[in-house]
């Protein structure tokens, strides 16, 4: 028992072991390493998988009542102020990791199956250790510098993992983007980490929050020291999970490789966002204009999510839209004061995420031979369709993958889903409002997104050949598939890509498009029959087993979780963790306004609201894209044709430009860099070179000057003496007479 | 061994007389072969006596100043001694200096021309760095400083860039502003103005009392004589114009060394010797270093080429030395000196790296590279690994040394509440900057579909030698960043008699 808390400490070196060897592997070695690719790749899974199981262990052991084990170390000795790392393991800090660590694990398997055809597999294999690492460091830690050290640490991971698709220059953007949005949130949890022990005196949890406790009660209203220190603190919060003004790195951090929206932005950064805020900030200390300001960031981000994501087409950012408003929530929920339910919510976020996550990769990897390997083409839900009959487990999934977000009673969610509004209500009844109102659009976008996808009929026979792709390892993919040789044939049916090369000139009816997609668009109507015709031959496959794997498996805990706490009829209830009183899980269970009931009967007309809310979601989604397939042009600009009719144009407008944010984040902080970065050498230019420089000029010129002077001709020289002898005789006998001599 | 051995005076001057050796040898047939593994052998040799003197002659805890000698220089009444020394501070500057400039050797190789020149040069400023971190006294940073100039200027003028002339002619005004005179007057007022005898040993000074107008014009003195080293604010403009020009392998010296030692000198000077003008002066210190780390973050990302940006990530984490220095705590000058070493870590490993890729891509500019990810994986590697420990990735020695300065700042018991917000936050903002040029160098240089090609004849990869030398610094920046106690346990007993005494 003692053992394995001990053993917990070597719980984040496996994952970065693993990460080491696969890089150094692949920068001594790189031919010797990329062949044997394979075997790297299963080496670095095994070490998270190993680390998967320690948290598993201790979280277990810690729900059935062991003790707070705690083991520090001294990272920077110093009197004044010990820093201390080490690891301390307490009831609520196991489950965290559990999350992280299924997740990287389901996610590494994954990805094996959807990334080997690309150049930097090993180097993405290399990369997803490091996040998993970092976050296993993050949560059991003591205290908030080490939190923020990690944290920074994560923050800095989306960089070169979105970094494999490199040679496409949005992603090269975008990786740039994500790091120093993420390093905004550093700037205020660095301030926060530095003035939060000056405030409290002390940088451990429990001490500190002790003091702000006292301060709390023995000032009342004046915080003034632990309000700035601790609002900063949260900006850290507000950029690791995307929150409102930090959040439009998410939708570009699409563009890397599909795992990792799964891994960082649905486990990871979200986990490394919200926990500390739970952490730190237990419900009776927080100071409270810090607490309705977090809500507020929360809700907002909620909202807009919830808005943004209809207009979107691109498969990837609809579920990072959707993605968005569940953190939303989960920082909603804290400002509110359901810190349970915020964390509640994290983990069973992570779980119900991965099957549309890694279902929408999974579709995007099947799409792609035939479309092409263009993201606009291939990620893009107008030129799916009809897939589930093509690929029937990754539909189903996905399909099963939509209900829990809306909160509907057996799956997990619906719980914390339920209580944040009603604690909303309580506290903030505007906060209440909006996240009631944004819990029905925010449930339907999935289903939004199933209904194009995987219902109807595959249309992307329709929209003309694929176009070129967008970087260059794509472009090699796209010809060897075409031809049906390179490492890529092993993976995709052969026959598939064969017939996509050879047929689809063929299928265009002569057709020789070039770029310009709308005159395109408007000759497709004769491809109706053809795309009939053609229909089985262009369908997309299947994805192996290995990536429907980590597709079904995480969505399995959701439902037992969903029915935790309910005496269920067939006696599946509380009975598999028998949990201590002071137990974390416990206190979620027992909520105090009985919010989770005890049984079904009483729990069914509590869930009626949220469930009116999600169908009335269902209902919009199957209205709006169940029936008719959107055949729309790839590229719809909605000042000339908006969706009128289903939508008013200005709403669809603020949808489809993402709520202007990032138009407006173009204007002012970057073009304002952009100009500082113009305008501030000028200083150094002008005034400090000038005086360098002048003084340098200076020298040549007085030089000159010297020299004109002393040039030895006569006619230089003369003046001197003609001029200085009378002058200076004049002056001295003047004076003489006037008798001014120096007495 | 006994500790009779002259260690500090052995190690000082040692590479001096060893480098006079090489211009009277023949001129070399086959490239600077002989000339080169010559120099390496002396700074080799020169490696194992300064780890001799940590390992045996220096105990970490105590505070006083050990293996100390003390020759008469000129036997006349004001004092002027050859005091040397070893310390805490010193303890934790010396070896990576002595690190440093030994992977500056290997990393010089493409130097041809006329190699019997510039490696006495090279030896040369290596003396000059260890013998002014080594003094104990006023006097002898002066003699082997400003000597030190010469074969730095001399390296600049001859070896480098198409503006090479240029910088090399800059840097002399800016050295010449701030040089000798300042020092100088500095050391006198401070050592004459003695009632009795004068002195100018540095812990003498320190003990005395003196007017206070007096102090504070010889605190201000060392600033400016110092400032010139460090890129501190107002002459960090030469710092650019130096490192864009020079040869890698010299780069490494400035960025290695010579910039520690202007962080050296505020410490041991200004706070140990004139502890109540510290008081006084330090927080505009700080807010100069806060100011300095925006600025420099700001001006990097309109550089176009590729060593002029690099140049740039020093001056901003130079900034963090004033801001260490400033409180009156432990913790803040203890992060300065990390910053110092891990600054220069960085600067050593930036440096040739971006010089080689310059090389490599024939050109410096950033606009006419692109897409060398895939014909040059490992100058990839390198360059997406190495900017993101310049930005204080954590782990990385960077961060630990910013996570120390900043509680020092807001932990420093010497200054206002305002002012504290205004270091704090201006410094934050430089976080939010900074990262912006390391990371969109790897951007615009191996990402990208390489849309406009140099012209290379012939692509090629990083040799051996040209992962290693990066390689070797980046290991002891790892290392610092994973476990700073390594580093700290030296130098707190060289910080400790400092920060303690202006309580006195």
């Amino acid at each position: 028992t003692k053992l394995i808390y001990q053993y917990a400490r070597t719980a984040p070196p496996f994952p970065l072991v693993s990460s080491t060897l696969t890089g150094l592997g692949l920068f001594i070695f790189p031919v010797a390493t990329n062949n044997c690719r394979r075997l790297y790749a299963s080496i670095s899974t095994s070490p998270s998988s190993i680390a998967m199981s320690i948290p598993l262990h201790t979280s277990w052991r810690q729900l059935a009542g062991d003790p707070i084990h705690r083991y520090p170390r001294s990272w920077i000795y110093n009197e004044s102020v010990a820093s201390e790392t080490g690891y301390s393991i307490d009831p609520p800090t196991p489950t965290t990791p559990v999350l992280i660590t299924t997740a990287g694990v389901m996610v590494m398997i994954y990805s094996d199956s959807h990334m080997p055809h690309d150049q930097g597999y090993l180097r993405f294999f290399a990369y997803l250790g490091l996040p998993n690492a970092f976050m296993l460091g993050s949560v059991p830690s003591p205290n908030p510098m080490q939190i923020h050290v990690f944290r920074e640490s994560v923050g800095m991971c989306p960089y070169p993992s979105i970094g494999p698709r490199f040679t496409r220059a949005r992603a090269a953007h975008a990786c740039q983007k994500a790091s120093i949005t993420n390093r905004v949130g550093d700037f205020g949890s660095l301030l926060g980490v530095s003035g939060f022990p000056r405030a409290t005196g002390s940088f451990e949890f429990e001490s500190s929050s002790v003091r702000l406790e006292e301060l709390l009660t023995d000032r009342g209203v004046s915080l003034f020291p632990a309000t700035p220190c601790a609002t900063p603190l949260f900006l850290g919060s507000v950029a690791k999970p995307a929150q409102f003004p930090l959040h439009v790195r998410s939708p570009d951090a699409m563009e890397g490789p599909t795992p990792i929206p799964a891994l960082i932005h649905a486990a990871t950064m979200v986990a490394a966002g919200i926990y500390p805020v739970a952490r730190m900030f237990p419900p009776s200390e927080a100071p409270p204009s810090m607490m309705s300001s977090i809500s507020w960031v929360g809700g907002l981000t909620a909202l807009l999510g919830a808005t943004i994501a209809p207009a979107q087409r691109d498969l990837k950012r609809v579920l990072a839209y959707s993605t968005m408003s569940q953190p939303g929530y989960m920082v909603l929920a804290p400002g509110v004061a359901s810190y349970r339910a915020a964390i509640f919510h994290l983990i069973t976020h992570a779980h119900s995420k991965a099957p549309s996550s890694s279902g929408s990769g999974s579709v995007i990897h099947s799409v792609e031979p035939v479309t092409g390997y263009c993201p606009d083409r291939s990620q893009n839900t107008a030129f799916m369709g009809g897939l589930r009959t093509c690929m029937p487990i990754t539909g189903t999934a996905f399909l099963s993958g939509t209900p829990p977000p809306r909160g509907i009673p057996p799956f997990a969610r619906f719980r914390s889903k339920d209580e944040i509004p009603n604690d909303g209500w309580l506290s903030r009844p505007i906060l209440g409002w909006m996240a009631w109102c944004t819990a029905g659009p925010t449930g339907s976008h999935m289903l939004r997104t199933y209904l194009p996808t995987f219902e109807g009929y595959y249309r992307a026979n329709a929209f003309g050949p694929p176009r070129p792709p967008a970087s260059v390892w794509e472009d090699r993919r796209y010809r060897a598939s075409g031809r049906g040789a390179g490492f890529a044939a092993g993976l995709l049916p052969t026959g598939c890509s064969d017939t996509t090369a050879a047929k689809l000139p063929v299928d265009r009816s002569g057709g020789t498009r070039s770029g310009d997609s709308r005159r395109g668009w408007g000759s497709t109507v004769t491809h109706y029959s053809a795309v009939e015709h053609y229909k089985p031959l262009l369908c997309p496959k299947e994805s192996d087993d290995a990536m429907l794997f980590p597709l079904v498996v995480p969505t399995i805990p959701t439902f037992p979780v969903g029915s935790i706490g309910v005496q269920s009829p067939i006696g599946l209830g509380t009975g598999f963790i028998d949990p201590q009183p002071d137990c974390w899980l416990d206190l979620l269970l027992n909520y105090p306004r009985g919010i989770i009931q005890q049984d079904w009967s009483e729990l069914l007309p509590d869930a009626t609201t949220s469930v009116a809310t999600a169908l009335s979601g269902i209902l919009v989604a199957s209205i709006l894209h169940g029936r008719r397939p959107i055949l729309q042009p790839p590229r719809i600009d909605p000042e000339l044709e908006g969706i009128s009719g289903y939508f008013p144009s200005y709403l669809y407008d603020w949808s489809y430009y993402r709520g202007y944010v990032d138009r407006y984040y173009n204007i002012v902080p970057v073009a304002s860099v952009r100009i500082l970065a113009k305008k501030a050498p000028t200083p150094d230019d002008w005034v400090i070179d000038g005086i360098v420089n002048g003084v340098g000029i200076s020298g040549t010129f007085g030089g000159e000057a010297l020299r004109y002077a002393g040039g030895g001709r006569i006619s230089h020289h003369s003046p001197g003496p003609i001029l200085g002898t009378p002058i200076p005789l004049t002056i001295v006998t003047t004076g003489y007479e006037h008798d001014w001599s120096i007495r | 061994m006994t500790s009779n051995y002259p260690w500090p005076t052995i190690i000082v001057p040692l590479p001096v007389p060893a480098g006079l050796l090489i211009p009277p040898l023949p001129p070399p047939k086959g490239g600077n072969k002989i000339v080169r593994r010559y120099t390496l052998g002396i700074r080799s040799p020169e490696f194992p006596p300064i780890t001799h003197t940590l390992c045996y002659h220096f105990e970490s805890k105590s505070p006083f100043v050990q293996s100390r000698e003390d020759y008469d220089w000129i036997n006349i009444p004001p004092d002027f001694h050859w005091r040397l020394g070893i310390d805490g501070l010193t303890m934790g500057l010396i070896p990576p200096t002595g690190f440093v400039t030994t992977s500056a050797t290997p990393a010089a190789r493409p130097v041809t021309r006329s190699p019997r020149s510039f490696y006495p040069s090279m030896l040369a400023m290596h003396s000059g760095q260890v013998g002014s971190f080594a003094s104990q006294d006023i006097l002898p940073p002066f003699l082997v400083w400003e000597p030190e100039l010469i074969p730095a200027h001399s390296l600049l003028r001859s070896w480098g860039g198409k503006r090479r002339s240029y910088a090399a002619t800059k840097s002399i005004p800016y050295t010449a502003a701030g040089g000798p005179i300042s020092l100088l007057s500095g050391a006198i007022t401070m050592g004459l103005y003695m009632p009795g005898e004068p002195a100018l040993d540095f812990r003498v000074p320190a003990d005395r009392s003196h007017p206070a107008a007096l102090e504070m014009v010889s605190y201000l003195s060392f600033p400016i004589a110092y400032a010139i080293k460090p890129p501190i604010l107002p002459s960090h403009a030469r710092s650019p114009d130096t490192h864009g020009e020079a040869h890698y392998s010299t780069r490494m010296l400035p960025a290695g060394a010579s910039s520690k030692m202007g962080g050296y000198g505020p410490l041991r000077i200004n706070m140990e010797s004139s502890p109540s003008a510290h008081s006084i002066f330090a927080p505009g210190l700080a807010v100069v270093g806060a100011i300095q780390i925006v600025c420099a973050a700001s001006i990097s990302p309109n550089q176009r080429s590729v060593k002029r940006r690099i140049a740039h990530p020093p001056v901003s984490h130079t900034g963090f030395v004033p801001i260490g220095i400033g409180p009156i705590t432990e913790i803040g000058p203890e992060g300065a000196i990390l910053q110092m070493i891990s600054h220069g870590l960085i600067g050593a490993a930036l440096s040739p790296i971006g010089g080689a890729g310059c090389d490599r891509m024939q050109t410096p500019f950033l606009g006419r590279m692109g897409g060398i990810a895939i014909p040059m994986p490992k100058i990839f590697i390198l360059f997406s690994s190495l900017p993101i420990a310049s930005l204080a990735l954590p782990g990385m020695s960077g961060s630990a040394a910013e996570s120390m300065v900043s509680p020092g700042i807001a932990g420093s018991t010497n200054r206002s509440y305002d002012s504290k917000i205004i270091v704090l936050v201006t410094a934050a903002i430089g976080i939010i900057l900074t990262p912006i040029h390391p990371l969109s160098m790897p951007r615009q240089m191996p990402y990208g579909y390489s849309g406009v090609t140099p012209a290379v004849p012939r692509v090629m990869d990083y040799g051996p030698r040209e992962i290693f030398i990066p390689i070797r610094p980046l290991l002891p920046v790892i290392g610092i960043g994973l476990y700073p106690n390594a580093v700290l346990s030296l130098c707190q007993s060289g910080i400790y008699p400092i920060s303690i005494s202006p309580e006195q």
